[in-house]
């Protein structure tokens, strides 16, 4: 007997749109904390991300080193989403949302406000401040918040083009603690969900696909691993296994066996 | 981050402080220098409601011209008369303890040797006051340190005051050793006529080919009457991977060439770096 490998994925998904534009990669990724560039840049490539993030600060005044990420990822490959890390206040993470801006990109914001330095759990009264005005002028915002459905669904009235709830802390390779409230945020709101930071290995990111969020962002999960061009990959595919797994559509769970073969047809 | 420091520095002691008609004479040289002059309100022996009292006379008397009041050591006299700024002297406060007692107020050190300069660096200080330049007989006890010091000071950087023993006559050379301005106490006070006295120290400070501005936190030089453009090019930066804050407002990249760089400007220069 012969077998053929389908090349071809078995299932149709609907492409991924944000604030009008097209994405083909439900996977995003950050660039910071590789230990060397290119490192980084094969880890972008090998996650077939589409869209990855960059932080805005200060340039360096002596010149010692090339520290702009630019000089290492051609923009004209990848869709830049700057985003306002470090930030504690609206002011703040409007302020770094204009220079971001401004570099000449896209109207495109990941909004971060932290309302804590332990957690870098968001300040949500900050970002709803900065989603309504960021919106206004014109901006994409894609909001990082908890995986709150209130929240959820005021960023959306804000304006926000995309609510980002976390499946666990910024950094810390938990998870996703919540899959029920992601799944409900999932539920009520129009806009794209992309469960962003907290993820620490594959199967985070395929069960958090499994739940039906649009899109996924990591940085750590990759940046941090032994090896992180072959943690890329396993991110990519469990992307893509956990969304084709989602439009499959799971068998319900059941507390008891059902058997797989014929219980007709047993040996007299 | 210092917004336009004066050039002229008038500075009391205890003695000039004692005068019945210093706040009157101070007035005078505001009239006739406005915000090129700073007077610097030092007096070790008033107690602490007379020193407050005198500071807040004074700065009403300077404000009108925008002129400063720069208060010396007493941070908390500073804070409560709303001085422009503070210098700590010999002994004094740290930069950082000063700006605990008085958030937001800019702070000089004054220096006198190569120690003392890279010290005050360190520490953060917004501008030096260097001295003795030349011998005067406030301090017959401290040593002349020529234009050394004040060389020395430049080097940081930061603007420097020259102090000791200044006069018109010697305000040119000061300056181009490196000092952004200089400052006199008898020179000033003791003239007949304070004002015209003032005017003869403008008159004699030679217009600086630099200016200070503040690029992402520190207090740089940066050639007189240039663009933004030129800036970054002077920085060896390109404009194309630079973002522009200019006094807290965005330059959009097509007016980097047509925005001057001024005195007292702060700016941020930014870019995209590795993020999550």
């Amino acid at each position: 007997m012969t077998t053929t490998a389908a090349a071809a994925p078995a299932f149709t998904d609907t492409p991924l749109v944000i604030g009008g534009r097209t994405f083909r990669s439900r996977l995003m990724v950050g660039t910071g904390k590789y230990k060397d560039n290119a490192t980084m840049v094969g880890a972008i490539e090998a996650s077939g991300a589409e869209i990855v993030t960059v932080a805005v600060r200060r340039v360096s005044l002596d010149r010692t080193k090339e520290e702009g990420v630019l000089y290492h990822l051609d923009p004209s490959r990848f869709f830049l989403l700057a985003n306002t890390a470090g930030c504690y206040t609206a002011e703040d993470a409007m302020r770094y949302a204009r220079l971001a801006r401004e570099a000449g990109f896209n109207e495109f914001i990941k909004l971060e406000v932290i309302g804590d330095q332990q957690t870098l759990l968001p300040d949500t009264t900050g970002l709803l401040e900065a989603t309504k005005q960021l919106a206004r002028e014109g901006f994409q915002v894609m909001a990082y918040t908890n995986e709150d459905l209130i929240t959820a669904l005021r960023l959306e009235d804000a304006g926000a083009a995309a609510v980002m709830p976390l499946a666990s802390p910024i950094g810390s390779g938990l998870g996703l603690l919540n899959p029920y409230h992601v799944r409900i945020i999932k539920s009520r709101l129009k806009v794209p969900v992309i469960v962003d930071a907290g993820v620490g290995t594959a199967s985070d990111a395929c069960l958090t696909l499994e739940q039906g969020v649009d899109g996924i962002l990591m940085n750590t999960a990759i940046a941090d691993a032994q090896d992180p061009i072959a943690m890329a990959h396993a991110m990519r595919l469990a992307t893509e296994s956990g969304r084709a797994a989602y439009l499959a559509g799971r068998m319900p769970k059941r507390e008891i066996a059902v058997p797989s073969s014929p219980s007709k047809g047993m040996l007299g | 981050m210092i917004a336009a420091l004066p050039r002229l520095h008038a500075v009391t002691d205890d003695r000039v402080v004692g005068e019945a008609r210093v706040v009157e004479r101070a007035a005078a040289m505001a009239a006739a220098a406005g915000p090129l002059l700073a007077v610097h309100l030092r007096a070790r022996t008033l107690p602490g409601g007379a020193f407050l009292s005198l500071a807040r006379d004074l700065a009403s008397a300077l404000a009108p011209h925008g002129s400063w009041l720069v208060v010396n050591d007493r941070a908390d006299v500073a804070r409560a008369a709303r001085a422009r700024a503070i210098v700590s002297g010999r002994g004094g406060l740290s930069v950082e303890d000063v700006r605990r007692v008085a958030p937001g107020v800019p702070v000089g050190r004054s220096v006198h040797e190569p120690a003392e300069i890279s010290a005050a660096h360190a520490e953060g200080a917004d501008f030096l006051v260097a001295g003795a330049v030349y011998a005067t007989p406030s301090h017959p006890a401290e040593p002349p340190r020529g234009l050394e010091v004040v060389r020395r000071a430049a080097a940081t950087s930061l603007p420097v005051i020259a102090i000791g023993g200044l006069t018109p006559s010697r305000a040119r050379e000061v300056v181009e050793a490196g000092a952004w301005g200089v400052a006199a106490i008898r020179a000033l006070w003791d003239a007949a006529d304070p004002a015209a006295a003032a005017g003869a120290f403008l008159a004699a400070l030679p217009a600086r080919a630099d200016i200070g501005v503040v690029i992402n936190g520190e207090s740089r030089r940066a050639r007189a009457g240039i663009s933004l453009l030129d800036l970054l090019a002077d920085l060896d930066l390109d404009a194309r991977a630079v973002v522009v804050e200019h006094n807290r407002r965005i330059v959009r990249r097509e007016a980097l060439g047509t925005t001057p760089v001024a005195e007292g400007d702060v700016l941020e220069l930014v870019h995209f770096v590795g993020g999550g």
